[in-house]
């Protein structure tokens, strides 16, 4: 008895048979171009995603000022001497 | 003017919107793309719904597609990874017995066992069957690699073109696959 492997080499080679090409079913193409269009973003869906990203960078956008108000406000409780005594000064000299 | 540089046009035109081109692009690649999902044998998915899927994530991606490999390339990988994902979850049919034969292809087994005669033309499709058979007992990728490498007689290296995958990994896949047909024939005989 042979071995498997040559069997096996065997059949494959008794099995090999020219494949003819596939034909094209007919109206393929047509299907396939109105189903790619179908499931590709239409108008709407780009304003929709478009807006959906303004309203991010916007919502970043307040975040980052709201954090600059907030430090500038704290920053002002805490001014200088200096700028205290000139502030001083010029009140009393406007008082004059 | 030579294939991928009409190719190549048919893709620019069709990026721009060119229907006349896009369907000219999938006539020409039609029956490669068939080709691969009939080599995957598959069960459950229809072969054109298949075949369909493929085109669509082709078209879809398209603006993808950088022309640095022939056009064929870049489908044909799109294709078996396609075929893979959705035949994944196939499950390899169980073992083959002897009573699964039919008379002509337990003869023609037999034959084959004890004889180096060639074997005749009736008999060569009692072949095909029982190949059909056992390749059914196979994993998907495996039965791809086992149809590109011993019935398409193609060599590692244009399977490794049309898959994208090594040579190593080519080899590793026909390794298996030739172990579990082995193991399978000694059951049979």
């Amino acid at each position: 008895m042979k071995n498997r492997d040559e069997i096996l080499d065997r059949l494959f080679r008794a099995a090999i048979a020219p494949v003819p090409p596939k034909e094209m079913p007919f109206g393929f193409d047509t299907r396939v171009l109105a189903l790619v269009r179908a499931s590709s973003p239409n108008g709407s869906a780009i304003i929709a995603l478009f807006a959906q990203r303004a309203a991010m960078i916007a919502l970043a956008v307040i975040a980052l000022a709201s954090v600059g108000v907030y430090r500038a406000s704290t920053s002002n409780d805490d001014l200088p001497a200096e700028y205290a005594m000139a502030d001083n000064a010029i009140q009393s000299s406007l008082g004059e | 003017m030579d294939d991928d540089e009409h190719a190549h046009t048919l893709v620019d035109r069709a990026r721009d919107g060119d229907d006349e081109a896009a369907r000219e692009l999938i006539r020409q690649l039609y029956p490669m793309v068939a080709k691969i999902v009939r080599g995957y044998r598959p069960r459950r998915a229809a072969e054109e719904d298949l075949t369909q899927m493929i085109f669509i994530k082709v078209f879809q991606n398209l603006a993808q597609y950088s022309g640095k490999v022939p056009i064929s390339h870049w489908v044909s990988r799109i294709a078996v990874n396609t075929c893979r994902n959705q035949l994944m979850a196939e499950k390899a049919r169980p073992e083959l017995r002897h009573a699964d034969l039919s008379e002509e292809q337990a003869a023609m087994l037999e034959n084959l066992a004890a004889s180096d005669e060639a074997l005749s033309p009736d008999r060569k499709l009692a072949a095909r069957d029982l190949v059909e058979k056992l390749l059914a007992m196979l994993k998907p990728v495996e039965r791809l690699v086992i149809d590109m490498l011993y019935l398409q007689e193609r060599s590692v290296a244009e399977i490794q073109k049309v898959t994208g995958w090594t040579a190593a990994a080519i080899k590793i896949r026909a390794f298996r696959a030739r172990q579990k047909l082995r193991r399978q024939i000694g059951g049979l005989l």
